[in-house]
Formats: C-alpha cells, structure tokens, sequence
C-alpha cells in the first residue's frame, strides 16, 4: 500500500535536476518517504498488535510455559523451570506415540481421499449443466456448517434408533439394519469420524480445484481435440499437470485440517472406544483442560506447532517451482 | 482445541490480576452471582428458590448464571472463571466429583467458618464435599442411580443378576415391543462409570483407585458385558447411550429394565409405563449388597468471592428443608436431607420412598483431587470392553497401574 503511494511521486520527480533546488526536492521526497513509511506502520499496527495478542502472546507463553512446572491443579506448587522434562515426558509416553501414529494415519488417508473425491466433484461442477450455479452454491453448505454442528448431524444419522443409515442399510440387507457405529467398534468409530470429517471438508476443497480447472485455457483441450485426444489422455496429459499448483495448494490445507482433527472426534466418540481415536490435538485438550497442567499441554502444544511447520515446509519445498 | 486451549492461556495469564476477597458489611445491598446447570423445571424451580430468598434477604440480589448443561461443557466454563481468578461465580453448583479437586487447585472456600451442620445431610453426601477432613461443598440433591424395572412386566423384582437375566429374556420373548431387555450407560462419559458403579457393589466390588483390579469389579464389568454379548439382552447401541437416551427406551417401553437416575420416574407419564414403574437397587450376587452409585449436585463458595456470607445464606437457604421438598415435588430432584423424606412428601411422589432406599446403598466415586485422570481411565477401560475390543479381566488388570498412578500423582512425582 504505501509503494503504491510512493510510486508516482517518485516517478514525478525522475526528471533532471540541477543546483541547490535539486537539494531541496530530495530532502522534501525523503521526508514524504518517511512520512508514506510512518503512514504505512501506522495504518497496519492495529492488525498486528492485535495478531501479536492472539497469536503471539499465547504462543511465547506456551512456550514459556512447556519449560516449567504448570499445574494449575496444586494450588500451593508454584511454577518452576524442569528444563525439557516436559518434552521427555511426551517422547516417551505410550498414549501420545499411539496418538501421533493414529493422527499421522487419519492425516494420510484424509488428505489423499478427500483430495480425490474433491477433484471428481470439482470435474463435474466445471462441466456445463442446467443448475449447475446453483450445485456449486450448495455444494458449500458443509464447509460452511460449524464443525460440532456437522459432527452432531452425523452422529444422529448414525444413530442405529433415530437415523437414516441403518434404514437404508437395512432395505439392502435386514441384518445391516441395526448396525451400531460410534463407539460400538474401533473401525466403525473411524469410519464415521471420517466420513463425518470429510463430508465437511472436501467441499473446500473442491473448490480450490475448481478454481484451478477455471484458469486453464480452453484453447489447450481445442488443440488436444483436434489432435485426436481421448478424454483420458485430455485429462492424463493436460488437466492434471495443469493442476498440479491448486491440487497442491489444496493438499496443504487438507493435510494441516486434518492433522488437527479434533472436534469431530471430541463430539462423535470422545476418543473411544477406549483411546482408540484419541489424536494429537485431542490427547492436548484433554491435558490442558481436564488435567489442567499446562507445562505438559504446552509441550504437546509447542511439538504439534513445529510438526505442522514441518509439512508445511515440506510441501513448499516440494512444490516451490509451481507454486 | 486449540481455541480452548488459547482461552485457558488466556486466562491464566490473567489469573495474577484477581481481586481479592473483601469483607462487605452484611447490611449493604449486595449482588451474588449463582452459576447452576438448571434448564427447564429445574431452572424454573431455582429462579423460584431464588424469588424466595431475595424477599427474606432484602440486602441481596442473586443473579443467575445458567451454565451448560452437558457437564463436561459446565465444567470447563467453571475451570475457566477459578484459572481466571475470577472473583464469580460467588456460589455455584457443583458435581459430586469437584470439590476434592477444586478443594486442591485452591478454587472453593473451606466452609468450617460458617458452622455447617453437616449431620442433617446423607453423610455419603457430605463425604464427596470433604477434603482432608474440611468441608468444601454442601450437599443440594442427592440422585442414588438404581434399577429401573416394568411392574406390569416384572411381576416379581429379581433378587439376583441371574434373575435378572432370566426376566429380562421372559419378558423379550412375552413382549414384542420390547427392543431389549436392559438399558444402561455405556458411552464413553461419566455416566458410564455411575451404570458400572451401580452394577458394582451388587457383585462385591468397589472402586478403590489403589487397586481396581479385583474380583468383585470384575465379575461387575463382566456382567454388563455379558449382557450384551453372551446374554444379548441389551444392545450394542448401549454403546453409544447416555442417561437421556435411557431414560427415552425406558419411558418409551423398549426395556422393562434401566439402570438410570431417579429423574426418569418423573417422566414415566404415559403408556405403557405410566404407572408400572419400579426402582430399586440393582440385586446382589452372592457375597454382594444391593448396588447402587452416588450421584449428586452439590453448593460451594468461590475461593475469591467478596461475598462470601451472602453466599452462605443462599447456600442455607437452599438446602433448608422446606425448599429442598419444594424442588423435590417439582424436579424430582431428591433431597440432600433424610428429614425431608416425609409422609407429605411420599403422599405427592411415592417414588421417593424408594430413592431413599437406594440412598442407604449409594456407593460414592472416589473422593481424589485426581478424580477427573482417574475417570477418564475408568472411561477408557469400559468403553474398551463395551467395543469388545479387550476381555473385562484384561482391561481391568491393564487399567488398575494406570488408575493407581493417576490417583497417587502429586506435583512432585
């Protein structure tokens, strides 16, 4: 913004000058540049101070945090530093290994279905059809549903009395029509976790692939038609390379969704049954707010922050040339 | 979570800049705050509570705070205002399972200034509010979880699980509206661990954190599975039931039996239950007592309340009798004092005579400022076996270290 407002003064005074006039006209554009860069700072401080606040401040004090004893369980054991003793804890702890091994799956599985089911809605909303403003409208009420709403919505879909998948189920086969599915089974708890967490989420990112299948020209898939194309090879040669910067970009979002998975998990099995869906992010919660002991919480807090950082830089190593 | 997790930071970071508890003179005029988890009659009946003791006590007004019903929910907004250093709620409700953790954390006022007379209260009751001998919580109601049976199915109340068993499949097989046989809590919340508990004595067992894995507890655990799997007289749906559920196959005619709170007798109010409702504790096996679990809400004072004596008075004031039965006859919440369990009282809820049998049974949770570690393995143990992921045998033997160490942890372990 304020190179913007830079720009044509500097451009207006470009022409030769001469003598103490000269002089003059500089130390005047150098104050209006300070004056600009003044302007500048103040007008994004706001944004900033309150990101600082936030994000920032919470972020310095958990990690202030994650080097010291915080319970604030005991009320008379003050805080005091254990060097990285809450970091050992987490290493070696069985219940947070098995949680990032469960997490690091879901991540996996989510990131690479929801992304291929996304680019197969995203192909058909890109095809013309009658109505088809009107699907790609609706097409976004999951994403723009809260996530405890949808998780709630599902869990009652599920319900083996109340919802609608064991009827259907049941008109396809009568001993599928009392099937139990959260917190009955470890595989059926993940497969609703999942398919409630999805049904939120790859609208999303449908709609960052549609947005890359909108830019790519026309006259590509002309020329590969008048070569003699098939629609596979179209799609094969042309579309997915051409796709390749969005479908990673929606990669990235996917994968840091659902490596954070937490409320659909929190609402639908409360990480049963057992600890079997217990994540990363649920494991931190369940630290930080039912034991109340934030030295720990911050540990697990500061190691997820870094994890995530990992896979986004990793992706944009990976797919810097594109992006 | 992480938003969760930011509002903790949050106000904890703040938690330093609390006010500090003032005396006020009790002749000026004054504002409590009183947060409860009461919606629909129960909060009606408090608002009304309320109404009563403004009009005795002029010099204070109480504003109500209506917290979240869902007791996980209820409980972190509590944990929020006390890490906060909030100076309110001044008086709040509290679970049966708070107040030794929240006695610890430095949270609630010991109440010995005031002279409670804790002798006129269920003294299991006033065992879950004590914390190293010092009064913390005072008791409000008391819900003794007990058995649910059909009258009109059941002619006869069993006398022994087996019993039980053989009933509940006379009654399957008599009746084809029923869905199941026993109905129970066994999603993976605290309620699970009151249906376990209630099942528990009745096998001999007791849910000592130093050690869980014994025989009684698990013949208990093993009934409940059982049930489900060798007996198949409840479903696997119980999985996923809370006590609102049950209490829905229950007054709904699915089950002639429930283990559930005395609230659903208050709601059995149409057929094919109106009328055939039974209670009692669940039948003990051989070398066990009638089991029943502690459950229960209960009044404490905010550590950092300026207002601490008008908070007592409320605190007086509702758990007098009088109020106590006023809300029994309205909620079917049952009262924290054995005096209130009168004739007059039994002459407009019957039901009560049988709440306060369970009452004798109740077995309480164990009282630990560690409590909500130690549920949260006892949740993960029962659910675990309810998913038939590990045998009952198993999964005690696994938890009982774990539930141990949780119990015992202390800053410097």
């Amino acid at each position: 913004m304020s190179g913007q407002a830079i720009a044509p003064a500097a451009a207006s005074e470009a022409a030769p000058t001469g003598g103490g006039g000269g002089t003059a006209r500089r130390a005047r554009r150098s104050s209006r540049r300070a004056a600009d860069r003044r302007l500048g700072y103040a007008l994004v401080a706001p944004a900033v101070i309150l990101l600082l606040a936030i994000t920032g401040f919470p972020l310095v004090y958990n990690l202030w945090n994650s080097f010291h004893y915080v319970n604030l369980s005991y009320a008379n054991v003050p805080q005091h530093f254990v060097g990285l003793s809450n970091y050992t804890r987490m290493f070696t702890s069985s219940s947070w290994l098995a949680s990032l091994e469960r997490t690091l799956a879901f991540t996996a599985v989510s990131a690479v279905f929801d992304t291929a089911v996304a680019l197969g809605l995203a192909l058909m909303l890109h095809r013309r059809f009658p109505g088809r403003g009107l699907l790609r409208a609706a097409i976004l009420i999951p994403w723009a549903v809260p996530t405890v709403v949808s998780a709630m919505l599902w869990q009652t879909m599920f319900d083996p009395r109340a919802g609608f998948v064991d009827y259907f189920l049941g008109i396809v086969h009568p001993s599928w029509g009392s099937l139990t599915w959260a917190g009955a089974s470890v595989l059926r708890s993940w497969v609703v976790v999942f398919i409630a967490d999805a049904w939120k989420n790859v609208p999303f990112v449908a709609i960052i692939l549609l947005a890359g299948l909108q830019v790519i020209p026309t006259e590509v898939y002309e020329a590969a038609k008048i070569d003699g194309a098939t629609a596979w090879q179209s799609f094969r040669r042309m579309t997915l390379p051409l796709l390749k910067p969005a479908i990673m970009v929606a990669l990235v979002f996917r994968t840091l969704q659902a490596f954070f998975v937490f409320d659909v998990i929190y609402i639908m099995t409360g990480g049963g049954p057992g600890t079997s869906t217990e994540t990363l992010s649920f494991l931190n919660y369940q630290t930080f707010i039912t034991n109340t002991d934030f030295g720990y919480g911050g540990a697990m807090s500061i190691v997820l922050i870094v994890m995530a950082l990992v896979i986004a830089g990793v992706y944009v190593r990976v797919l810097r040339p594109e992006l | 979570m992480a938003a969760s997790a930011l509002v903790g930071l949050v106000a904890a970071a703040c938690g330093s800049s609390s006010a500090s508890p003032k005396s006020i003179s009790g002749k000026a005029k004054q504002t409590i705050v009183f947060a409860e988890s009461g919606l629909g009659t129960e909060g009606a009946q408090t608002a009304k509570a309320i109404k009563g003791f403004e009009k005795a006590n002029p010099n204070i007004k109480v504003s109500i705070d209506v917290l979240s019903p869902n007791s996980t929910t209820y409980l972190s907004q509590l944990e929020h205002d006390f890490i906060s250093g909030s100076s309110t709620p001044d008086v709040f409700e509290s679970d049966v399972t708070y107040p030794a953790k929240f006695a610890q954390a430095g949270w609630v006022k010991a109440l010995t200034s005031f002279h409670p007379n804790m002798g006129q209260f269920f003294s299991h009751e006033v065992a879950a509010g004590t914390y190293h001998g010092t009064t913390y919580a005072i008791p409000w109601f008391d819900n003794p979880e007990g058995l649910f049976y059909r009258t009109d199915l059941i002619k006869t109340p069993p006398k022994t699980p087996n019993q039980l068993v053989a009933d509940a499949k006379a009654a399957m097989k008599a009746d084809p509206h029923l869905k199941e046989g026993l109905a129970f809590e066994g999603a993976k919340y605290e309620g699970a661990i009151t249906a376990f508990l209630t099942v528990d004595s009745a096998f001999g067992g007791k849910l000592n954190p130093s050690n869980i894995n014994t025989a009684g507890n698990k013949a208990a655990l093993s009934f409940l599975y059982d049930s489900i799997y060798k007996y198949h007289i409840a479903p696997t749906a119980v999985t996923g039931w809370q006590e609102g559920q049950v209490e829905q196959e229950f007054v709904s005619g699915y089950t002639p039996f429930a283990i559930d709170y005395p609230f659903v007798e208050s709601l059995a109010t149409s057929a094919p239950v109106k009328g055939h409702v039974g209670y009692i504790p669940f039948p003990a096996a051989p070398g066990g007592t009638p089991g029943s679990a502690l459950g229960g809400e209960m009044l404490a004072i905010n550590a950092k309340s300026a207002h601490a004596a008008a908070a007592w008075k409320l605190i007086s004031y509702l758990t007098s009798p009088s109020v106590e039965v006023a809300r029994a006859e309205a909620t079917g919440d049952p009262p924290s004092l054995p005096s209130a369990y009168t004739s007059a009282l039994y002459a407009k809820a019957p039901y009560f005579k049988a709440v306060k049998t369970l009452n004798s049974y109740s077995a309480p949770r164990p009282v630990s400022p560690n409590y909500l570690q130690i549920s949260s393995d006892l949740q993960n143990m029962i659910s675990a076996v309810y998913a038939n992921s590990i045998s009952p045998a198993s999964a005690i033997a696994k938890a009982a270290p774990t539930v141990r160490s949780d119990a015992s942890a202390t800053p410097s372990s």
